[in-house]
């Protein structure tokens, strides 16, 4: 599904990703681990297509399709969505509005009419349900003074309503509590069937156990210096990341 | 090329003087006004015309305005159909049509606001004694020229008084419309006095349009809010392209009133608002709100002046622009804050949002405290849509030009959801929209 081969990235000048190349394949859960400032949510924001960040080599393919051709919306319509580390706080835009118009922006894509508002009522609903997410969060602005865990809840939402083909989640799970974390990983396992695929970027193994991943990768100085199954992040849990850039 | 400035600036003032002579031959002005019109005029003398080191025009050029030669509208007909199409929902029963700035009976209906609300005219409401010593002072006082120059020229005008308790459940919406001028450019002097009793309230909504082009509307409105009372003023600039449109409000505040302000700009050639507001007396409030939306060469600019002469008063103020092409928009706010003001809370703040390279703001949000025991704030913003804000939309599938216009009008939004009148929230968000996505398209 995705294919990433020897990509080196540059912000202002600065290369940052230094040849990463990493294969998934539908169904897979890949773990991105590493420590801060390694590169992790440059990946993301790369995979995604923000425009400062400079693609300087490599090259990444998307179901077979060159991705690094697309724009950031395009790349959203093929299926592509990133969980961001810090969600932007939008003021004055209607949060329920927002991700209608999102929805819309989809169908419109696939050729379809727009979503009657009540209908799109009805599923919003349901993906806030299962959430666990209130009411009120429709009627605010979208993540405008949201707490921490409420902006992580609130791009799950995002994801549940788009239904992405690839999810790439930037810590996600940093700033939830233990039962928001429980249940956004049993929301995120239910989005994820067969036909999907997760990158779940993360400093923790407690979210591992909730959702399991089969690789797990070790970012360094904007290369993976390790990949492994599972076990791969209970080692790191417990004797952190020196004993590998070390040896490295 | 000085010196050609310099006499054109001459030229204008002798212009009005001119002006003025013809008004006092052949209009007709009112016996009982005529008094306050040669007042006026002197003190139009003795101010002159602005240039833009006068310090009330920092940021507004009105040398084309200065240079044009007015002529004053007399024979005035507007269609009722147009009016009906601006009367707001709501205000079917109680509006009061303007044209050229006189009141037009039959194209106005105020049957819904019942006894409460005393509707006259200026020539009737000097016959009163403390009335007149009102206009007086305000006529004495004058320091804006624009202002003086409708005083000189003022004809009518419109008083609205609110009686004692009575707390106005229906919205007044006044409509000044202008017909513009045909064989050149006219000017027209709306006049309105507002008076609330106490512990009255009043919802105004105040809208300018135009039937025509090349015209000029110089209105002034003096407000007196008594104890406890509340006015909620709406202001709505949506006047013909090329017009010009001076407005100065002053509005007196007593004891426990409250004044809540609302002014939008959809765009004309040059729009200029003067409000000076006095919180004279322990516990007064006053909040004032704009929203200009400019494109092509428009231009809107505030100018503020905000005095808290007792204790315990509030003043906010909030304002907001979006400039896009070659426009331009400024704020030049004063907030005074005199010896023995303690315990005042007042603040200003003013976005500019930046759509083009050509566009223009300023911002003089300025502070003068005499009192030690005080909290102001202001502050001021330039900017552009946020790069973040907009990769934000654009992954969820948005397009750049969807995500602009989206950040735009939140922009915007802010403001005009404040607004509590519906009706005009919801026009608003038409023809501002609509305007935005013209832009970015
Ligand atoms: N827009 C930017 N401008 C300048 N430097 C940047 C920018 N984005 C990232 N960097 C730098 O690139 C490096 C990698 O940052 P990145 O955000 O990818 O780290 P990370 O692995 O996600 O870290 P963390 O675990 O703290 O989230 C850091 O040194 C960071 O300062
Ligand atoms: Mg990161």
């Amino acid at each position: 599904m995705l294919e990433i081969k020897d990509l080196h990235s540059a912000v202002e000048g600065i290369e940052i990703l230094k040849g990463i190349s990493l294969t998934i394949k539908k169904g897979e859960v890949h773990a991105v681990m590493g420590p801060n400032g390694s590169g992790k949510s440059t990946l993301a924001k790369v995979l995604s297509g923000h425009p400062a960040y400079e693609v300087t080599s490599g090259e990444v393919l998307f179901q077979g399709k060159n991705l690094l051709d697309l724009s950031a919306e395009e790349r959203s319509l093929v299926g592509i969505f990133m969980g961001f580390q810090y969600p932007v706080e939008i003021p004055g835009v209607n949060n329920a509005e927002f991700l209608r118009m999102a929805y819309n922006a989809r169908l419109l894509n696939e050729g379809k009419d727009e979503v009657d508002p009540l209908d799109f009522d009805d599923i919003l609903q349901e993906k806030m349900d299962m959430l666990g997410m209130e009411d009120k969060y429709k009627e605010r602005s979208c993540n405008d003074g949201f707490s921490g865990g409420e902006k992580k809840k609130n791009e799950i939402l995002q994801m549940a309503i788009l239904k992405p083909v690839l999810s790439i989640l930037d810590e996600t799970d940093s700033g939830l509590d233990i039962d928001a974390l429980r249940i956004v990983a049993d929301g995120v396992n239910k989005l994820n069937g067969d036909d999907n695929a997760l990158i779940l970027i993360t400093h923790y193994q407690r979210l591992l156990d909730h959702i399991k991943p089969d690789f797990v990768h070790v970012i360094s100085g904007g290369k993976i210096i390790k990949s492994g199954g599972k076990e791969l992040a209970h080692e790191l849990e417990a004797q952190g990341y020196d004993w590998l850039t070390t040896a490295n | 090329m000085s010196s050609v400035i310099e006499e054109s600036k001459n030229g204008a003032e002798s212009a009005v003087l001119a002006l003025h002579k013809q008004f006092l031959d052949a209009d007709q002005p009112s016996a009982d006004l005529l008094p306050f019109n040669k007042k006026a005029l002197d003190i139009f003398e003795s101010l002159k015309f602005p240039h833009r080191k006068h310090e009330m025009y920092t940021f507004v050029n009105t040398k084309v305005l200065a240079d044009t030669s007015f002529s004053l509208k007399t024979e005035n007909s507007v269609q009722n159909s147009f009016v009906k199409q601006h009367i707001y929902a709501g205000c079917e029963r109680s509006h009061l049509t303007f044209v050229d700035g006189a009141l037009c009976p039959e194209l106005s209906d105020a049957t819904a606001l019942g006894t409460s609300v005393k509707i006259g005219s200026l020539i009737e409401a000097v016959k009163d004694e403390s009335f007149k010593n009102i206009l007086q002072k305000s006529i004495e006082q004058e320091n804006d020229v624009f202002a003086s120059i409708n005083s000189a020229f003022m004809k009518q005008g419109v008083m609205v008084k609110v009686s004692r308790d009575k707390q106005v459940e229906v919205p007044l919406q006044i409509l000044n419309v202008s017909s513009g001028g045909d064989s050149g450019p006219v000017m027209t002097v709306p006049r309105a006095y507002i008076h609330l009793e106490p512990s009255s309230e009043l919802k105004l909504i105040v809208k300018y349009v135009g039937d025509g082009s090349n015209y000029f509307v110089n209105s002034v409105q003096d407000m007196v809010i008594e104890d406890n009372a509340t006015l909620t003023h709406i202001q709505i600039e949506a006047d013909s392209k090329d017009a010009w449109n001076f407005s100065k409000n002053r509005i007196f505040l007593k004891r426990d009133s409250k004044y809540l302000g609302y002014q939008t700009v959809s765009g004309t050639r040059l729009v200029r608002n003067h409000n000076e507001v006095w919180l004279n007396e322990s516990g007064a409030e006053m909040e004032l709100n704009g929203v200009s939306v400019l494109e092509e060469d428009e231009q809107s600019h505030q100018f503020v002046r905000v005095h808290h002469e007792v204790e315990n008063c509030t003043s906010h103020q909030y304002f907001k622009n979006i400039i896009n092409d070659r426009a331009r928009a400024s704020f030049d706010g004063t907030v005074v804050v005199n010896k023995g003001a303690q315990l005042t809370n007042s603040d200003q703040l003013i976005n500019n949002l930046m759509l083009s390279d050509e566009g223009h703001a300023d911002c003089k949000p300025n502070l003068m405290i005499f009192a030690d025991d005080v909290k102001c704030a202001h502050g001021a913003t330039v900017g552009q849509l946020d790069d973040d804000q907009l990769f934000y939309l654009k992954t969820r599938g948005l397009s750049e030009s969807v995500a602009k216009e989206i950040l735009t009008q939140s922009f915007a939004r802010s403001i005009v959801q404040k607004i509590p009148f519906e009706p005009v929230v919801k026009e608003l968000d038409e023809t501002l929209l609509k305007k935005l996505v013209a832009n970015n398209e």
